[in-house]
């Protein structure tokens, strides 16, 4: 999951869980606050009505003869008022919930009952306020808190999606350059517009340690050639004082014998130098690719090269080229490398078996492929058949050859898709893989 | 045959310089550029051997000054720089023949006479040895005026025998001739024994002694 909508996310819970609490609470704290109101007007009213008993006096309510009470509630009966004229003031100064029957109806009031006296009488005052009127109200005010929060928790949601995404975009930058980089060859520094120091800090340090690589892969790909190229002149004067040797009449069989030893020892010294000089030079680029090279031809031209040694092991080859494609590339280059894979299905093969090179047409372009009837390689040395001097378990012992290395290296340069499977006991298949341009 | 070896490696020079004076051919030695210019301008010389890394002079000035001379010497490059523009541009400012390093001492003298044919306008290119003819430009073989068929690597070997007749090869020489364009790490392979194989049977039919000897170890001679 991205950064981003993990930011965005987080804020969205958190919000959610706050209207939650909000949407639990807000019930008991409006029906609070709503009660108090109701108290409040309860005690307003109250001053009113004895404003008016003072005004015209308490007989217009209640006459002292009569011993009568005076009542009155408004339509709905929502709120009602009474007095009426006690014995005792029993009753304290109180507000409470209790039920009133008016018109042959309970309802349940918020009143506010007081005793006072006045012009030598006690009495007993009484206010109240349905209280199902309370709820309603209370109902109603929680209801536009709850749209006025939800629509405030989605307005600000999106606002920090949008300001999340702003923020991050310096960090979407550097991945995205990040994903375009196939080889640290190819990187470019690039500074980066932000003013978040911590982007600046990163984006500096990946360029840094990117350049650094670089010019350790430059590096370690001139050492490579200057140190082979350095090795050339020595092997050169080995070369020619053994030549020498060899040639001269004096010497006895068995002296021949052992420089024909050294002899081999130096030409692999000389074949380790010449692919490790190849190699850098493919890497280094110094080769051109613009030669239209013939599928078939190349095929042809490496399965005649190589004619005597499928007859010397006494094997089939099968060619098997029928459909022919032009690619643009450096033909000797790809000689050597379908030689190589060619000469390896060879030597790894059983007696009597059989090596195939097929090419065609398939999906996204043109495939050859050589496979083998031989030894096959387990699954787990797969992986290391292309690096440079790894040593390879193979039935004639150990293999120190850079014959796959430099398959690999020439596919890379030409960027041909390079696969192989591996069967042990039955077999090996190299697939090359001319993509379409 | 006069030659000037251009070399600034003193043990290399001194090598080619005991091979090729074994050879017959009259050797100078020269390990600076400054050397070389003046031994040029001075003798006569057919053959300049010249290392292009010399630590005074650049190789190609010192073959410019070689291709101004009036009896026009042959010219071989032999350079550690092996790259395709090196050899183009060695070539192409009038080199003969340009060998990267390191080469074979028998490879050396093929090119060398090779060259002194084209030089000395020697139309033939038949080698005639007892009967058995070989003929380079249309890569034919016969013997007693019967044809022989060979596969090229089997012609190129023979060829090769031939060009250095009376002289052990070992199996490394004949491979590194016959598969050079190959970059071979099977330096240890037995293919060439197979070629050899097949020559001798087919040499078998005409030749009537066994002229290609097998030196047990070593390699194989052309005795005639």
């Amino acid at each position: 999951m991205r950064l981003q909508s993990k930011l965005t996310l987080s804020s969205a819970v958190s919000k959610v869980v706050i209207l939650l609490l909000l949407v639990i609470l807000l019930p008991p704290l409006i029906h609070r606050v709503a009660l108090h109101n109701t108290d409040k007007r309860l005690l307003e009213k109250k001053e009113q009505v004895f404003d008016i008993i003072e005004e015209r006096g308490i007989e217009s309510f209640i006459s002292n003869e009569t011993d009568d009470m005076y009542g009155s509630y408004n339509l709905l009966k929502e709120e009602f008022i009474s007095l009426e004229p006690i014995a005792a003031p029993q009753i304290d100064n109180r507000i409470e919930n209790s039920y009133r029957k008016v018109e042959n109806e309970v309802l349940e009031y918020r009143v506010l009952s007081l005793a006072f006296e006045v012009e030598g009488g006690t009495y007993l005052l009484e206010i109240g306020r349905s209280l199902s009127t309370i709820r309603e109200t209370s109902d109603t005010m929680q209801q536009y808190a709850i749209y006025f929060l939800v629509a405030i928790v989605l307005l600000t949601v999106f606002i920090e999606l949008a300001f999340v995404k702003i923020l991050l975009r310096p960090l979407t930058l550097i991945i995205w350059r990040l994903q375009r980089i196939g080889h640290p060859d190819s990187f470019k520094p690039v500074k980066l517009g932000t003013t978040t120091t911590d982007f600046v800090y990163l984006n500096d340090t990946i360029n840094s340690m990117m350049v650094q690589i670089k010019e350790a892969f430059l590096k370690e790909k001139e050492f490579i050639g200057n140190v082979s190229h350095e090795l050339l002149t020595p092997v050169s004067i080995l070369q020619t004082k053994l030549e020498n040797l060899l040639t001269d009449p004096a010497m006895p069989e068995e002296m021949l014998v052992k420089l024909v030893e050294s002899q081999k020892t130096l030409y692999r010294l000389k074949s380790i130098i010449h692919a490790l000089l190849l190699i850098s030079r493919i890497e280094n680029e110094q080769y051109l690719k613009n030669e239209e090279v013939s599928m078939k031809t190349l095929a042809k031209d490496v399965a005649e090269e190589i004619e005597e040694r499928v007859e010397a092991k006494r094997l089939t080859l099968d060619l098997n080229v029928t459909e022919d494609m032009t690619w643009k590339a450096n033909y000797s280059l790809l000689f050597t490398m379908l030689f190589n894979v060619v000469n390896n299905a060879i030597k790894y093969n059983k007696p009597g078996g059989t090596v195939s090179i097929v090419g065609r047409n398939t999906d996204g372009g043109y495939t050859l492929s050589v496979t083998d009837t031989g030894v096959g390689m387990p699954e787990d040395q797969l992986p290391n058949i292309f690096n440079r001097f790894k040593r390879l378990q193979v039935p004639d012992g150990e293999s120190y050859g850079l014959g796959l290395p430099i398959v690999e290296t020439v596919a890379k340069f030409h960027n041909i898709l390079l696969s192989v499977t591996s069967q042990p006991g039955s077999g090996t298949c190299f697939s090359f893989l001319f993509k379409n341009p | 045959m006069h030659i000037l070896i251009v070399e600034d490696e003193k043990s290399l020079a001194s090598e080619l310089e005991h091979f090729l004076t074994k050879e017959h051919y009259r050797c100078d030695i020269a390990h600076t550029g400054r050397a070389a210019s003046e031994k040029i301008a001075v003798n006569r010389y057919d053959f300049i051997l010249l290392d292009l890394g010399l630590p005074d002079y650049h190789g190609l000035d010192l073959l410019n000054e070689a291709r101004e001379l009036e009896h026009q010497p042959a010219i071989i490059i032999l350079t550690a720089r092996g790259t395709v523009e090196d050899r183009i541009e060695g070539l192409s400012r009038g080199a003969d023949d340009y060998l990267p390093k390191p080469f074979s001492l028998l490879e050396l003298q093929v090119r060398m006479q090779a060259i002194l044919r084209r030089k000395f306008n020697v139309k033939s290119s038949v080698l005639t040895l007892h009967g058995l003819e070989i003929d380079s430009s249309s890569r034919r073989v016969s013997y007693d005026s019967s044809e022989i068929s060979l596969t090229k690597k089997e012609f190129d070997l023979l060829h090769y025998l031939l060009l250095h007749k009376n002289r052990i090869l070992t199996r490394l020489q004949l491979t590194e001739h016959i598969w050079g364009n190959v970059l071979e790490d099977d330096y240890d392979s037995n293919y060439i024994d197979v070629h050899v194989k097949n020559l001798r049977k087919k040499l078998a039919a005409y030749v009537p002694n066994d002229w290609l000897e097998t030196v047990r170890g070593v390699g194989y001679r052309l005795s005639i």
